[in-house]
């Protein structure tokens, strides 16, 4: 509990100094920080649509933080969700535009073939780790690149609506993830981001897999010892963890843009990886993180009409955020380099 | 220079081309250096020998200015000098070829030699005069390289001169060698002897790291022993046997507290069988083992750390794959097996770097005494972890072998070093195996804890278990094993019964003297 709350405490203080060190840009560019963060605010929470445009934001970030907790948990940086999610939004689109079937079944389907999608392609880096011990974080991180430019010639050169822009034939109405109010784009979606959450705590925390996987991200040298399969679990923990990536891209497609276009979710991606990592791999507080970072994409919309700031701002202060994230870490690592080392393995 | 004939100063001397005093390290409660006192004189090969986690590294880091001691003052050539960074050593005259070549593979010898010095010429590296200077001086010393060739097409022994080159051109009078040999195949040692003892003869010093008693008496003028962070003494070489050697490095107070013991030797449990293995660097380090250990029965190894021991126990315990020959407990061979199958097959396995191997220090006690038994009943059931019986279980275990922690939540890296063992000893102990491996169960642990550890030993002895202690404690095998082998250089060299344990036999196997040929010696 004691390190709970010292790990708990590490993070707000980062935030805090991230804030702060926002304000100072602000100052400079010549607006007034209270001004800035009270519009961020009002954007992000001010009405029930607001606060209904947050959630649709936090969303893709949850789900893509709850991957990145599975690869985490078992020691795997998986930093190509990104290209995870566009293979998935693409896979699920085709389901949606190509094959008919029956509402709901539908939806099922075209979400299931996003989670082989985002599997299958985080299955190549996955292997050569297990096999040949290949650094997967360079890999995650170059397999993006190719899938977000294989995801545009499907949608240029094969898939490309006549007549429109760069983007999918729209995918039937019988394959959509039901809207819950009437005022938002807001769906289902993000009852299964919830789900997913608590659902991957509870697997950590209360099955056989879940405590092998832990030991192998925390201690595999002695996981090794004690016989848990280390090569195994970290394939199939990067396998999980880009199948989930995959079901974000199949959500946002199915919940929000209802057909699948070049650059249709950009960066959420890596948000939902950065909203773990603040959340230290923890999936239940990455549900809190990653509202944080809905809230600022949302709230930064408001931002360019009500001030004169840019909205990258936002981007500015989530890049601080990172830096302070990583001070942190390393400031805690004097006293346990093993798992500073361990956790920021590049 | 303050050292004017007819003024004295104290402990000052010119003649010494290093004097350390009193040199301090500690890392946390850890004391890797405890108030050393080093003189090495000018023009001598003075070798540094102790057993792994002697401080031999530690000491030498502190010379080179890679760690700053915590106590303790250093002197080069007479003169008080604080060595902040390395920069400040080289300059000073030192040079030091690390265990770990820093090379860049893509540039050629030459290139790599005068790396971040290079020689120019109108603003630009003069290739040509790096070249001859290279050769010059690879002549000069007989460290026969050619420097036009790419690093990374050479092998480590040429690495290893190319890295004595670079501290040489960079003006180093007294060069540290960290474990030079480690690396080398036995015609590529000599070689590097040759050159050694050509840098002092042209009144240069060297300062050789080693645990490998061969070598040292070899080529050392001066030997210098540490042992567990202290020093032990300096003496010429000359004066030296290898036998004292040994003594001196593995400690010679050997307490014979036997422990009391009834007979009561059953079946095999382990048979190994002309078992060879290889170390990380595929070198065989394990050769052509063969022993037996009976239900009832301690069998200890002995050995001075670093001869074989630590892949025995790896190849017993599935981590590190067989070279040759088999291990076979109760009929299954382990060399086949994963390390989850031979924990099914009957294996408990006390580790011998406990901190990594032995358990997850972030997480919890009770999640600590999980592993291994994770796939049974009642700790899971249809794959989900039973927290409560988890829980009760490791609360008994604290109480059972008297782990001071608050409770099953406490995380492992809160406990001391001698409780983090008894966690272990807890986990592997009472989880039904027929063979225990135990390997240095009590280093680094208190004399309390140690007791409490071997008793628990003893009561797992007389409960049947067969078990192979490893240890390069010499009192903890003899109050403890019934039979005692001894390792060198990866061969048992011989065996010794627990009941006469005869430390001068002990200590001739360990040193590499075959126990046929002092058998021999003993009768003449």
């Amino acid at each position: 509990m004691r390190d709970h709350l010292r790990a708990l405490s590490g993070q707000v203080i980062a935030i805090g100094v991230a804030l702060l060190m926002g304000a100072i840009i602000i100052l400079m560019v010549g607006e007034s920080p209270a001004r800035v963060f009270m519009t961020l605010l009002r954007g992000a929470f001010g009405d029930q649509e607001k606060i209904a445009g947050t959630l649709l934001q936090t969303t893709p970030i949850l789900i893509c933080g709850v991957a990145a907790c599975i690869g985490l948990r078992g020691g795997m940086f998986n930093v190509g969700i990104e290209g995870q999610l566009f293979l998935g939004g693409f896979a699920a689109a085709w389901v949606g535009f190509a094959m008919p079937l029956p509402a709901g079944i539908h939806t099922l389907a075209a979400l299931a073939l996003a989670v082989v999608a985002g599997a299958a392609w985080v299955a190549i880096p996955a292997y050569f780790r297990a096999r040949y011990n290949t650094n997967e974080v360079v890999s995650t991180i170059l397999s993006n690149y190719v899938a977000v430019l294989l995801t545009s010639y499907f949608t240029i050169f094969l898939f490309k609506r006549p007549g429109g822009w760069s983007e999918t034939p729209p995918i039937l109405a019988t394959s959509y993830l039901p809207e819950i109010f009437s005022f938002s784009r807001l769906n289902w979606g993000l009852v299964i981001g919830l789900v997913l959450a608590v659902g991957a705590a509870l697997v950590f925390r209360y099955t056989k897999w879940g405590y092998g996987v832990t030991m192998v991200g925390s201690a595999p040298k002695f996981a090794e010892y004690g016989g848990v399969n280390v090569k195994r679990q970290g394939f199939l923990v990067l396998l999980l963890s880009g199948a989930v990536g995959g079901l974000a891209g199949g959500v946002e497609t199915l919940g929000v843009h209802h057909r699948f276009m070049e650059g249709f979710a950009p960066g959420f991606g890596f948000d939902g990886l950065i909203a773990a990592l603040l959340a230290n791999g923890s999936p239940v507080a990455t549900i809190f993180t990653a509202l944080f970072f809905g809230a600022l994409r949302n709230g930064s919309l408001l931002l360019e009409v009500d001030t004169s700031a840019s909205r990258e701002i936002i981007t500015v202060i989530q890049a601080l955020i990172i830096l302070s994230v990583s001070a942190q870490v390393l400031v805690r690592k004097r006293g346990d380099s093993q798992a500073g080392e361990r956790r920021w393995k590049f | 220079m303050s050292n004017t004939p007819g003024s004295p100063t104290l402990h000052s001397n010119a003649a010494m081309a290093v004097e350390l005093t009193g040199i301090t390290k500690r890392f946390g409660a850890f004391v890797a250096n405890d108030g050393i006192d080093l003189a090495v004189h000018r023009g001598e090969i003075h070798a540094i020998i102790g057993e792994n986690g002697a401080g031999k590294t530690t000491l030498m880091n502190i010379l080179f200015g890679l760690l700053q001691p915590d106590e303790g003052s250093i002197r080069l050539n007479g003169e008080e000098i604080v060595i902040a960074d390395p920069s400040v050593a080289i300059k000073a005259g030192l040079g030091m070829v690390h265990q770990h070549f820093k090379l860049v593979p893509s540039l050629s010898v030459a290139d790599n030699v005068f790396l971040g010095m290079e020689i120019r010429r109108h603003g630009l590296i003069d290739h040509a005069a790096q070249i001859t200077r290279t050769r010059d001086l690879s002549k000069r010393f007989g460290l026969q390289v050619d420097p036009t060739e790419r690093v990374g097409l050479l092998s480590v022994g040429i690495e290893q001169r190319i890295e004595i080159l670079k501290v040489l051109v960079r003006g180093a009078r007294t060069i540290i060698l960290d474990e030079p040999t480690a690396v080398l195949t036995p015609q590529e040692s000599r070689e590097l002897f040759q050159t050694l003892r050509s840098f002092v003869a042209e009144g240069m010093t060297v300062i050789f790291i080693s645990h490998h008693l061969e070598e040292v008496m070899e080529v050392s003028d001066t030997v210098t022993v540490l042992r567990n962070g202290k020093k032990v003494a300096t003496r010429p070489t000359a004066e030296l046997s290898k036998d004292e050697l040994v003594h001196m490095m593995v400690g010679r107070e050997v307490s014979f507290d036997r422990r009391p013991r009834a007979s009561l030797h059953g079946d095999v449990v382990l048979e190994v069988k002309d078992l060879w293995a290889r170390d990380d660097r595929l070198l065989p380090a394990l050769r052509d083992a063969s022993f037996t250990v009976r239900s009832g029965e301690v069998v200890g190894i002995a050995g001075v750390a670093g001869n074989g021991q630590t892949e025995l126990a790896e190849v017993l315990s599935g981590l590190r794959p067989a070279s040759h020959g088999g291990a076979w407990l109760k009929g299954q061979n382990l060399t086949a097996l994963s390390p989850a199958a031979i924990r099914q097959a009957g294996l408990a396995h006390v580790p011998g770097d406990r901190m990594v191997r032995g358990v997850d220090r972030n997480a919890s006690i009770a999640a600590n005494t999980l592993m291994g038994r994770q796939h049974r009943a009642p700790w899971s059931r249809g794959g989900m972890l039973n927290w409560n019986a988890i829980n009760q279980n490791a609360e008994t275990l604290i109480k059972s072998f008297d782990i001071r922690a608050r409770g099953p939540s406490d995380a492992v890296k809160r406990l001391s070093g001698g409780n983090i063992q008894k966690v272990v000893l807890a986990r592997e102990f009472t989880n039904g195996a027929d063979f225990l491996l135990i390997d240095q169960p009590t280093r680094g642990v208190d004399i309390g804890a140690q007791e409490a550890i071997h008793d628990e030993i003893m009561r797992q002895r007389a409960a049947g278990r067969a078990i192979l202690l490893i240890s390069v404690q010499l009192d903890e095998l003899a109050a403890l094993a019934d039979r005692i082998l001894v390792m060198f250089n990866g061969r048992i060299m011989g065996e010794v019964a627990g009941d006469d344990a005869d430390e001068e036999r002990i200590g001739m196997m360990m040193a590499g003297v075959a126990a046929p040929e002092f058998a021999a010696e003993t009768a003449s």
